[in-house]
């Protein structure tokens, strides 16, 4: 089917080793590796996806996290249209950190700029490591910022590619029929063949996401 | 059996750098003549970077890198290739050298087996620093035979007293199978050759003085695997060129590492915390792919020589991408306790199977002094704000403005910035680039390019091991600080000190990596550019094509010697 294109650049932030890199690898590749190197400088990926009659072209740069190499993000967040906010929900100070992303986001990135705020390794919380990170107190930042929220493994791949979904929903279109959410979903799949169907993987958690 | 050495490997230094030329030539002439053409094209000179002289007198620089005439200034140690560009000015001292070696290569004649038994390094068969042995490298005409003995191996004179190498005069009968042979044993009497030099500076027969020119010299083409760990000390600085010391010095050392390791691990010593987190996060993610790095006792030594470094530099503190910079090292030194053999597996092998708690701790101090001196030549990169990698890729721009136009306009236009790719060649060394094997190649060439002024080996020791002095870190901040100060202001004022260094010969190999690839880049828009940058398809290099690349490095150095005039 010939769809329009939509490019989003995507720009991912967190501390280090919260899993920035592992995120896209899983939402790139479908793939996860145990021991990955710390990025240096920013690492570019891209993914398209195809949601019903639009394709959407991820344009990604993933960031490094060592607190030495922040002075480079605003580099790579200047121009994005989108940016993920991760941290690690067994790591507290990983949260602090991420407020302070949103923030430097909100003053410095472009206005309109979709950030989503993002959870991950939650697969150990499952697996019996202490959760260090409140559902609510994550629930909370995301409301009163207007972010989207999801809590997701890149281990497992649980909730990945429904952050990317979500903010490719979110953003304006070329089409003007972004706003049937239900077909959007219906259609969605990821045109790179070891992708799964994102319809079989929607029955998790669902996204708090809050429309501003 | 007396085995006579070819008279004419006394000066290499020439005809190896043609040799290295001329195995290149397609490139590198290609490149070269882009520069020129380039350069004859500009016709006024460019105001806003220009003080490329040369680039304005395409003919002089021409010239000067082909007739040897132009003095150049004086140099304290020197590459082959940089000797062979550098002119006039060091005639003198390598004529020296050249005398110096012909007697030594006198008594080698006289004595082969003396020398071998003098040596307590066994002639390796397996490992190698510098030689591909392999025999699928360039099986095709009999110039390229030549070429790829000659270029890999840089002594490359062979023994012509052994029987089965003249053993068939006509070439055009021989089987494939009996060429390779014949270029095997070619190869491996070159290495054998090249081994008995090394062995030869390391073991001076005349005197106690390891001759540290000498050796940087020898070490800049590739070093033995046997004689590595031994020469990557003396190179960084970190054993004394003095033989009657070295195990004292070295003794000492270790021990002082030793104390150092047991005052912070001391109640006294409170813990950086962040700091060690996120040392202990990186551990398991360095060179992942290496079973070596995943063993934990392997891990618990880096985390400790990470941890000590960075608490006793708390201007840079632990920055990632050191984590790789000192497994070089580490890997390097545990060869030593392997036999020729087995070195090649250190990758795989657990270290307790072949040595002992105290031999791990010598390996584990070697490595922490030698990553100290390493650091010390690029502190500016892992302070606050980085600024020496800023410099560098910024440096490296310009460079390649000048020596490939059409590729830095192409990136212009399509937006590429040279931060997007470069930053992680500067803040790893290019390590992320190329597989193990290949760094330490390469290392052999960086090592030979560390600056010989903070080669005192008493320059660098461990602070009074007292709580004080390692508890009150603006104390050590600041003799971080003056100790980089008084190395810059070396630089500035010594003329009669090297004119290059570490991060300045890197910025040129990362232009000669990153040309290597103009023609196809230059069909890339941005998305592909910095894709195909990020992963570059040098999995298959081996260490003729990293020879290659440093010796393209060292040329536009020595071409582009005004470009780096204002680059400190
Ligand atoms: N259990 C679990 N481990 C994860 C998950 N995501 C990442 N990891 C692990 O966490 C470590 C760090 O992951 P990375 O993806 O490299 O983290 P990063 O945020 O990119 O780190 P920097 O590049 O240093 O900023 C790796 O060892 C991953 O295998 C996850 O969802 N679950
Ligand atoms: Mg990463």
């Amino acid at each position: 089917m010939n769809s329009a294109l939509t490019s989003i650049k995507l720009v991912l932030l967190g501390e280090a080793a919260v899993g920035k890199s592992s995120i896209v690898l899983r939402f790139v590749s479908n793939d996860f590796a145990e021991n990955k190197e710390p990025t240096i400088g920013a690492a570019f990926l891209t993914q398209r996806v195809n949601m019903g009659d639009h394709t959407i072209k991820f344009e990604i740069w993933d960031t490094a996290g060592q607190e030495r190499f922040a002075s480079l993000a605003p580099m790579y967040y200047r121009n994005a249209q989108a940016a993920l906010v991760v941290y690690d929900v067994t790591k507290p100070q990983s949260f602090i950190k991420a407020r302070h992303w949103v923030k430097e986001l909100r003053e410095q990135a472009s206005k309109d700029i979709i950030i989503a705020l993002v959870g991950n390794k939650l697969d150990m919380v499952e697996t019996g490591a202490e959760r260090k990170v409140a559902l609510e107190e994550a629930e909370n930042l995301a409301s009163q910022e207007g972010l989207l929220f999801f809590e997701t493994s890149a281990k497992t791949g649980s909730n990945v590619n429904e952050v990317f979904l979500a903010i490719g929903q979110k953003i304006p279109l070329k089409s003007a029929q972004q706003q049937q959410q239900g077909q959007g979903s219906s259609g969605l799949r990821i045109n790179d063949d070891s992708r799964v169907d994102l319809r079989a993987a929607q029955d998790g958690p669902a996204p708090s996401s809050c429309n501003c | 059996m007396g085995v006579r050495s070819a008279s004419s490997s006394s000066s290499p230094t020439r005809r190896e750098m043609y040799q290295k030329m001329s195995a290149s030539s397609s490139s590198l002439v290609g490149s070269l003549m882009k520069t020129w053409k380039s350069s004859r094209h500009s016709s006024a000179p460019d105001s806003s970077d220009g003080n490329i002289e040369a680039m304005q007198k395409p003919a002089s620089f021409l010239r000067r890198s082909t007739s040897h005439t132009s003095p150049g200034p004086s140099h304290i140690h020197m590459s082959p290739l940089r000797k062979s560009l550098s002119g006039s000015a060091n005639k003198d001292k390598s004529h020296h050298h050249v005398q110096k070696k012909d007697r030594y290569f006198t008594d080698l004649d006289e004595d082969w087996s003396a020398v071998i038994e003098d040596s307590n390094t066994p002639i390796p068969m397996t490992s190698n620093g510098g030689i591909e042995l392999k025999p699928a490298v360039t099986v095709g005409s009999a110039s390229d035979k030549d070429q790829s003995v000659s270029r890999s191996v840089s002594a490359s004179a062979s023994y012509p007293n052994l029987p089965r190498l003249n053993k068939t005069q006509s070439t055009g009968l021989k089987s494939q199978y009996e060429q390779e042979n014949e270029r095997k044993l070619q190869e491996l009497n070159a290495l054998m050759h090249r081994v008995a030099k090394f062995d030869l500076i390391l073991h001076p027969p005349n005197g106690n003085q390891v001759n540290l020119s000498e050796l940087r010299r020898l070490s800049w083409n590739g070093i033995p695997m046997a004689h590595r760990p031994r020469v990557w000390r003396l190179l960084i600085g970190y054993a004394p060129a003095n033989i009657k010391r070295q195990a004292t010095l070295l003794r000492r050392k270790r021990q002082e590492y030793r104390d150092g390791v047991a005052l912070v691990f001391s109640k006294e010593h409170t813990r950086d915390i962040p700091t060690w987190h996120q040392i202990e996060i990186d551990i398991p993610r360095t060179n992942p792919l290496i079973p070596l790095y995943q063993n934990p006792l392997v891990q618990e030594s880096l985390q400790r020589i990470l941890y000590l470094w960075a608490i006793r530099h708390p201007a840079s503190g632990y920055v990632q991408g050191i984590n790789d910079l000192v497994t070089p090292f580490f890997q390097t030194f545990l060869t030593e306790y392997l036999q020729p053999a087995q070195k090649e597996d250190v990758v795989k092998l657990s270290p307790d199977t072949y040595l002992t708690h105290e031999q791990l701790l010598d390996v584990e101090a070697d490595s922490f002094w030698c990553l100290t001196k390493l650091l010390e030549q690029i502190t500016d990169n892992y302070i606050h704000g980085q600024p020496g990698i800023l410099k560098q890729v910024k440096n490296l721009g310009q460079l390649v403005k000048r020596i490939d136009s059409d590729l830095y306009d192409h990136f212009a236009r399509e937006s590429v910035e040279f931060i997007q790719f470069a930053f992680r060649w500067m803040n790893c060394l290019l390590m992320r680039e190329f597989n193990m094997g290949m760094v330490i190649r390469m290392w052999d060439t960086y090592l030979s390019e560390t600056s010989l002024e903070s080669s005192g080996s008493e320059s660098s020791s461990m602070p009074a091991t007292s709580d004080s002095s390692l508890q009150s870190s603006p104390v050590a901040g600041f003799r971080e600080v003056s100790s980089s100060l008084n190395l810059q202001s070396k630089h500035a004022t010594a003329g009669s000190n090297r004119q290059t260094s570490l991060s300045e010969f890197h910025v040129f190999v990362c232009a000669a990596f990153l040309i290597k690839w103009s023609d196809q880049l230059m069909n890339m828009d941005f998305q592909e550019t910095i894709t195909f940058l990020q992963n570059p398809p040098t999995k298959t290099w081996k260490e003729t094509d990293i020879e290659l690349l440093l010796s393209e490095a060292y040329i536009w150095q020595s071409l582009y010697k005004d470009a780096t005039s204002h680059w400190r």
